[in-house]
């Protein structure tokens, strides 16, 4: 059994010559397994729910009570019974227009306290800026009877206003944070080139910040995408998000678990192939609360 | 204030354009300023308002005052749901130990380290409520934890967390700590990141061993990330677990799994009692800012030396 690999060599030779047991190379290696094989277990228990997930959609419901034998009809069910595809694109309508609100409006004030301060303006952004402490819950009940008393809550307006409002403090923050990092001088040539302070932002901040936009979208789009209460509460029952809909369905006990699975599984794609694409963007906007 | 923003004085019209500037400012701002006053701060407002009183949301509140925090806080469900949340702390050093360790494994760099941080950061794309319906299937009676259980021999110890009322919180707790591995070792991993590696290089030409090095060198300049992940993970287990209690277990058996956030909307939307359903909601709130401030007290290092 001559050398096939490198590993092998080297534990025989560890093994030939006692004294090599304590060589720092050897242990070095030993330890690299050991951690290696620690992730692999993690790895394991992160990734088996989606495991679980897959598996167990595509059963039927006795297959699924014996967990043996494997069929399509989890999602043959899903399509045909429940409203997913309807759902999906309520989800994607509720996700993109709140996002669209949370764009603007923090881009615009991003720009105007890092840039155009004004008289208090120190002030009107920490009062932005501490609504982040403020636990949904905690306005629940009031948003309740606001939106209902403006008649927002029989379409998408009511639900997508008040994303756009629990997202906007953050992404206020991280813009504002970005545009600090350009150059006053680049924004005042501009002015002094005969733009207004308003056209200087549309034409020449906004586009240096995509990376900043891109960021607050994929965090944004998570967020929404997932949400339970906001959509449960102030959707209407023909137009709610998927995840609204999975969570309706699965407390009500009466749906089969494999169309459940295959819900959540479809539910989680958008997700994570936004995760998938744009990772470094959402780690960064995850650790940019962290500061200096 | 404003001068040290102004271009260099050879400038014509300069204070003109601090005035266009200036209106700019307040013109840019404005939207952010509807938005978050308007469905944030007046919303509070109006808790704070609404907690004061009795009120069904249909017919006219009923005035009570301050009385009713003494009554709320006297009363023994409330004392239960607020325990809910005290044991729901005990999670709390779980989910940021676990990934503190995974995070250090992962710094060591070995074979696939990129490919497992994808893996274990994967798991915050995904909503709670999926989470959730699958933990339902992992602690159910007939489910995973008991298969797993009885298939390495443990059959004996069939259990049925979901059933009674501390072991539910239990599973709870568990489900929250896989939920926040991702999130906080992404912070801790962003931490070492930042570490000076020739420390570390001294730490081992000053021979120390892995975990002299981790408990003496790494673990003390991490400490503002620890602060940190701390806030985060008290915050999400205070507030961020609506969606798993309403798939894993609508609050029950009984008040078992009712945090504090789950009753507000227990009193509001489900026995439609909206004054008492704002006070709690204003209780969390209050909550919410002591953590967010008394973090900064209570494990702030001493210039690195310890925490």
């Amino acid at each position: 059994m001559a050398a096939t690999s490198a590993p092998v060599t080297e534990a025989a030779a560890a093994a030939a010559a006692p004294g090599r047991w304590q060589s720092a190379r050897f242990r070095r290696r030993v330890a690299a397994g050991v951690i290696f094989a620690a992730m692999v277990v993690v790895a394991v228990v992160m990734l088996y729910p989606f495991w679980y997930m897959g598996d167990n959609s595509f059963r039927n419901q006795s297959q699924f009570d014996l967990q043996h034998g494997h069929s399509i009809a989890g999602w043959t069910q899903l399509f045909q019974d429940l409203p997913v595809v309807h759902e999906m694109i309520s989800s994607t309508i509720v996700c993109a227009a709140s996002i669209a609100i949370i764009l603007v409006v923090s881009t615009t004030a991003g720009f105007a306290f890092a840039k155009l301060r004004y008289r208090g303006s120190g002030l009107v952004f920490l009062l932005i800026v501490a609504a982040m402490m403020v636990p949904l819950q905690s306005v629940i009940i009031p948003e309740y009877v606001n939106l209902a008393k403006f008649n927002l809550t029989s379409s998408y307006t009511g639900a997508v206003l008040l994303y756009a409002a629990l997202g906007a403090p953050f992404a206020t923050f991280l813009m504002a944070t970005y545009y600090r990092g350009i150059s006053d001088e680049l924004i005042e040539a501009a002015v002094m080139d005969g733009l207004s302070y308003e056209r200087t932002f549309l034409r020449i901040a906004l586009p240096l910040s995509i990376p900043a936009l891109a960021t607050v979208t994929v965090l944004q789009f998570i967020q929404i995408w997932d949400d339970l209460l906001v959509g449960y509460l102030f959707l209407p029952t023909n137009d709610r998000t998927i995840t609204v809909g999975l969570a309706v369905l699965s407390s009500g006990r009466t749906t089969g678990i494999p169309p459940l699975m295959a819900g959540s599984l479809l539910s989680a794609v958008p997700a994570i192939a936004v995760y998938l694409f744009f990772q470094r963007y959402l780690i960064r906007g995850l650790t940019l609360g962290m500061g200096k | 204030m404003s001068a040290t923003l102004d271009p260099p004085a050879r400038r014509p019209g300069r204070s003109r354009l601090a005035r266009r500037r200036r209106r700019a400012g307040m013109l840019l701002s404005i939207p952010a300023v509807v938005l978050v006053a308007g469905l944030l701060w007046v919303p509070i407002g109006q808790a704070v308002r609404y907690s004061l009183t009795t009120w069904d949301g249909y017919s006219a509140p009923t005035w009570i005052g301050p009385s009713a925090y003494t009554s709320a806080f006297s009363d023994p469900i409330v004392h239960r749901v607020l325990e809910n949340n005290a044991l729901l702390l005990l999670a709390v050093p779980f989910a940021i130990g676990i990934p503190l360790v995974i995070a250090v494994l992962l710094h060591e760099h070995v074979r696939g380290w990129k490919f497992f941080r994808s893996v274990y950061f994967l798991p915050t794309a995904i909503s709670w409520v999926v989470i959730g319906m699958v933990a339902l299937q992992f602690f159910a009676d007939k489910g995973i934890l008991n298969q797993l259980l009885s298939d390495v021999g443990l059959g004996f110890v069939h259990t049925d967390m979901l059933a009674s009322q501390y072991t539910a919180l239990a599973a709870l707790a568990i489900t929250f700590i896989w939920s926040m591995i991702g999130t906080n070792t992404i912070i801790f991993l962003t931490g070492m990141a930042t570490l000076d590696p020739t420390l570390l290089e001294a730490a081992k030409v000053d021979g120390l061993s892995r975990w002299q090095t981790f408990y003496r060198v790494t673990l003390p300049l991490l400490t503002r990330f620890i602060q940190f992940s701390f806030v985060i993970t008290v915050i999400s287990a205070f507030s961020a677990l609506f969606s798993l209690i309403f798939v894993m277990t609508g609050g029950g058996p009984g008040l078992g799994t009712t945090t504090l956030e789950f009753f507000v909307y227990q009193a509001g939307f489900a026995q439609g009692q909206f004054g008492t359903g704002a006070l709690y909601g204003i209780v969390l709130f209050v909550i919410m800012i002591i953590v967010g401030i008394g973090q900064l007290r209570l494990i702030r290092p001493d210039d690195g030396e310890g925490w």
